[in-house]
């Protein structure tokens, strides 16, 4: 698998915009150096041809951007619990496209998401995981998969 | 005429897109009841009549493709359209989603007029919101 790492950083890239485009109305842009400053995290594992789990960074700002641009409300005051919903909607999303892309005739059972506040220490790096960081004018977000 | 539907996905603010994308086409909705999962949508279902359901598959306690089996046992409820929307697009699964008896399914993450477009389509009705001419019967009886 560590010999499809580039393809996989593509597909995954190739959805992260897909999905933050079609739903959110955000534009995303790959950020060179890797950012540390996320809010909240949400995560959702797979099973199937291949196994792993994915995990999205968001920072509050871009995930009130997402509720705010998804439902068209301009409110300021998001509630904690509309972020936590339409996090784990997008990395359902995700995950979901960035499967279908990779084994389009193979099925995949996907957990359901995970919502917590965002703690570096507890994110293990090592070598299988994937790591990307986007910028966008709402605000950033980290991708991490581990297959 | 006005139609009811029934909307179920485990996320509240995709329940408040679809409703909102499926007012704004221009479709007569009279109301619009939403569930969770598969278990609450059948409790709703044993108390309203709904025109149309559209599901999403991966939710907890019962998920879309239990939900879809309920229905097909049930003689009454298996009339419903059910339109899936689901990020899980495999042809595998999309083909196993139409084995148990749904009309058609979106992808997530979906464009508006998907949705619309669809739902006009399921439930037979012109963008106006009424009734689809036949032209077959039309023929028949154009005397």
């Amino acid at each position: 698998m560590k010999g499809d790492i580039k393809k996989i950083r593509e597909t995954m890239t190739s959805s992260i915009f897909e999905v933050f485009e079609k739903m959110f109305y955000i534009f995303l842009e790959p950020l060179d150096i890797r950012y540390d400053g996320y809010d909240i995290q949400t995560a959702i594992s797979f099973k199937g041809t291949i196994s792993g789990h994915v995990m999205i960074l968001f920072s509050k700002e871009i995930a009130r951007a997402m509720f705010q641009n998804m439902l068209g409300v301009e409110d300021d005051n998001i509630a904690r619990q509309d972020m936590e919903d339409c996090s784990k909607e997008a990395i359902n999303m995700v995950c979901g496209n960035f499967l279908r892309r990779l084994y389009d005739t193979q099925v995949f059972n996907l957990s359901m998401p995970t919502f917590t506040e965002y703690k570096s220490e507890n994110l293990e790096l090592d070598d299988d995981i994937c790591r990307m960081d986007f910028d966008s004018d709402n605000g950033k977000i980290g991708v991490m998969m581990k297959i | 005429m006005s139609f009811n539907i029934l909307i179920v996905d485990d996320s509240r603010s995709m329940c408040a897109v679809i409703e909102k994308i499926v007012s704004i086409s221009g479709f007569k909705m009279d109301h619009c009841f939403k569930a969770g999962n598969g278990r609450e949508a059948l409790n709703i279902l044993a108390k309203e009549w709904v025109d149309v359901i559209i599901s999403d598959i991966n939710m907890p306690e019962m998920n879309g493709l239990e939900f879809l089996g309920e229905l097909k046992k049930d003689s009454l409820l298996r009339a419903i359209p059910v339109i899936v929307i689901s990020t899980e697009g495999s042809e595998e699964r999309i083909q196993s989603v139409f084995d148990l008896g749904a009309k058609d399914f979106i992808k997530k993450p979906f464009l508006p007029e998907e949705i619309k477009k669809v739902l006009y389509e399921v439930i037979g009705v012109s963008n106006e919101g009424g009734y689809k001419e036949d032209k077959g019967d039309d023929d028949i009886f154009d005397f």
